[in-house]
């Protein structure tokens, strides 16, 4: 009785399961398998018709060699490690200062949070109005004090810093709504009996609150360090990965690859090393935090 | 310049009676001539020279009473649909509007139906540019020779004229240049920055391209090449020969001496900013941006501002390139819809469109509008004269279905000499390396030169 019991729980469950397979089958895997498949094949257009070659792993001994691509790899880190930690540093304060607030805390997270409301697209527009060199806002208000213009998008030692800035800017509300939703979650009783034992406010901060709001942190940090990865609006609406090279990330040299120069099968190749790439990254760090956590 | 040219001379007089004569067999056309069709829907990529082209469709909606869809994109936003609709089983587009730098993909993938497929009794009409025979195409020997079929109608003739702020001239007593010296002395008399710079260039990393283009007519005037004789099919990459350094070194320093101190962060909207807001003496632009520069609602320098030939290394020598646009048929879209196309294209092509085509804004594509001398004398058309002198100078930047990614390779390394990252030789030697390595796997008959 009890064997069927389990046998029926088993079927029921892989019903169930099944539709949730079968959209991840279609929408994940498939598109992955095709990706694959065009990244060992060189493609062309003859007579309207696709034409598909076998270059076996010859894609792949290019990516080595392709220096844009290392240099769209090196910029990628640095804006994701730089503008996230950034982004997370400050998100943690002003979730720490909302979140000591008694009255007017609706009317600061409503502040706060309204630049990830704003489209992409206005972004770009909005910042590189902002910075432009002739006419931008930034430089008008440099030449208040008698500063020279700064060319922010167009100077190579400045056009990454200045795009990180944008990210800052735009993605920092992000931060803050996770780690105020951390803070309003800490147990209240422990942070009361810190204060009756003398703590001042930095001692609260540096050995109760930070230790206790250490998961959702690394949460915060993993899950924007990932989509930060992924940057590509901010790069094509403010530098199309000027000047030079100098704001080139990954995201956009596989799409100047696949839509710009329309070369399909390495574009794939590109697509598929940095998809594995991430999700070595992701592994490493969730065991990491796995282990840290573990450790604690 | 040219007036003082008796061949130059020779040519006005040819087209200006080649433009009477059209004018003479040209019968307008009405609502009843123009047959009713069902919509189509034209892609369109959204260029100073859209507006022009909206007023046509507008135009044409009225008079005919037929329906046209506008599908507005930016550049490269238009090329990617494009590219995903005629690759799809059943097409989205009817009409393609496609660039002089990716047209060529288009008609060596096979995606397009030749014009006399739809209407065997469709003709291009003789006053319509050729633009070096671009409409054209011969399958069987994939150029543009006249015997092929007719696979386009030209919509744009871009083409970059040098635009100059004719008021510091009369001021500074200054002449015409017709030589890049000529233009580097001018830009650096007038070169007082940050409240006026002698020339704007486009030295941005294009998306797709701006600063190849820019720079195309240094190149060509200069003596330099991509390919060593792509009429010929010969696919040798010559572009770092030394006329090629010649011409890098010259760009660059035109932008040190007399241009915007962050040139190669212009982009073709930013040259177009500097010149409205009188900030820039001098540019090579298109003459789409023409409008922009005279409506007062938009420029601080209207009237201000003058057209010229783009100068040449010598005299006499001009070089400018090709950034013209051609409308193309589908072959994945229905018939009715080909031949719904086919009738607004035969409507564009006669004078009256054409005409009201110039008066929405942009330039037109006929030769007897381009030189019709009674349009000339008109101050808000000043331009005109200097385009129809070019027309006989325009050059293609190259033919190859490659062009994408030459041009991707273009652009980044070019942008990297100006802005310091690369020496000009350097840069041309990867140039050449890179398309080199283009060429090699499309399987052409390429080669190298040697490296600078």
């Amino acid at each position: 009785m009890a064997s069927r019991d389990i046998k029926t729980d088993r079927t029921w469950r892989a019903i169930a399961l099944s539709p949730t397979i079968a959209i991840f089958v279609l929408m994940s895997v498939l598109p992955v398998l095709n990706l694959l498949a065009m990244s060992v094949n060189e493609i062309s257009w003859v007579a309207g018709h696709s034409v598909w070659k076998y270059v076996g792993d010859a894609h792949y001994g290019r990516l080595a060699a392709d220096a844009l691509l290392h240099k769209g790899a090196v910029n990628t880190m640095v804006f994701a490690v730089g503008g996230v930690t950034v982004q997370v540093v400050l998100g943690f304060l002003l979730a720490w200062v909302v979140s000591r607030m008694t009255r007017s805390r609706l009317i600061y997270r409503t502040i706060f949070i309204l630049p990830i409301l704003v489209p992409g697209i206005l972004i770009g527009a909005i910042w590189k109005l902002m910075l432009n060199y002739d006419f931008g806002l930034l430089n008008g208000a440099l030449e208040v004090f008698g500063v020279n213009p700064i060319d922010w998008l167009g100077t190579p030692s400045l056009a990454l810093p200045a795009v990180i800035v944008v990210d800052i800017w735009h993605w920092t509300p992000f931060c803050f709504l996770l780690l105020l939703a951390g803070f309003e979650s800490l147990p209240q009783d422990v942070q009361e009996a810190a204060r009756v034992d003398g703590a001042g406010t930095w001692n609260e901060l540096r050995f109760v609150l930070i230790p206790m709001m250490m998961p959702v942190i690394v949460v915060t940090f993993l899950f924007r360090f990932v989509t930060s990865l992924k940057v590509f609006d901010e790069i094509y609406l403010l530098t199309a990965g000027g000047p030079g090279s100098a704001t080139e990330v990954i995201s956009y040299t596989i799409y100047r690859t696949f839509f710009a120069q329309d070369r399909m099968g390495y574009g794939s190749a590109m697509s598929v090393a940095v998809l594995f790439g991430i999700a070595l990254l992701i592994v490493v760090a969730l065991s990491a935090a796995h282990r840290q956590r573990g450790s604690t | 310049m040219a007036d003082k040219d008796p061949g130059r001379r020779d040519v006005f007089a040819g087209a200006a009676a080649l433009g009477a004569l059209g004018t003479l067999s040209w019968v307008p056309r009405t609502r009843a001539q123009t047959p009713k069709v069902g919509p189509f829907t034209i892609v369109i990529n959204n260029s100073p020279w859209f507006d022009g082209f909206r007023g046509a469709v507008e135009a044409y909606e009225k008079e005919s009473g037929n329906k046209v869809n506008l599908d507005v994109n930016p550049f490269g936003g238009s090329l990617e649909k494009q590219r995903a609709s005629v690759r799809a089983r059943d097409g989205l587009f009817d009409l393609l509007i496609m660039n002089g730098l990716y047209y060529q993909e288009m008609y060596h993938g096979g995606f397009l139906t030749p014009i006399s497929d739809i209407d065997p009794s469709f003709k291009l009409d003789p006053q319509m540019i050729r633009y070096d025979n671009t409409v054209y195409w011969d399958e069987a020997t994939k150029t543009h020779d006249p015997k092929g079929k007719l696979m386009s109608v030209p919509v744009n003739g871009n083409i970059p004229l040098l635009l100059y702020r004719a008021d510091l001239y009369e001021q500074n007593k200054l002449k015409v240049p017709e030589t890049w010296d000529e233009l580097l002395d001018n830009a650096k008399k007038l070169h007082n920055p940050p409240r006026i710079y002698g020339i704007v260039q486009r030295g941005a990393r294009g998306s797709p391209n701006d600063i190849s283009y820019d720079w195309w007519p240094y190149l060509y005037s200069h003596g330099g090449k991509l390919f060593r004789d792509e009429p010929k099919s010969d696919y040798t990459v010559t572009i770092n020969s030394p006329e090629g350094k010649a011409a890098l070194d010259f760009y660059i320093r035109m932008a040190k001496e007399a241009g915007h101190p962050q040139t190669g962060g212009l982009a073709q909207a930013q040259i177009i900013q500097n010149l409205a807001t009188g900030r820039a003496a001098h540019a090579l632009l298109v003459i789409a941006a023409w409008s922009q520069l005279d409506d007062p609602t938009k420029s601080a320098v209207v009237g201000k501002i003058n057209a010229a030939r783009v100068p040449g290394s010598a005299k006499g020598k001009p070089a400018p390139v090709l950034g013209h646009w051609l409308a193309g048929v589908p072959k994945n879209v229905p018939k009715e819809r080909q031949q719904a196309a086919l009738t607004f294209l035969n409507w564009f092509q006669t004078r009256d469109a054409q005409m009201r085509y110039m008066a929405a804004g942009a330039p037109p594509v006929r030769q007897d509008v381009l030189s019709d001398q009674n349009l000339w004398k008109d101050p808000k058309n000043r331009w005109m004269p200097a385009m129809a002198q070019s027309s006989d100078f325009v050059q293609l930047m190259w033919s190859v279905p490659e062009g994408a990614q030459i041009g991707d390779v273009l652009e980044l390394r070019l942008n990297q000499a100006v802005i310091g990252e690369l020496t000009s030789d350097k840069a041309l030697n990867m140039i050449a390396d890179e398309t080199h390595a283009i060429m090699q796997r499309a399987g052409y008959k390429t080669g190298k030169i040697a490296p600078l």
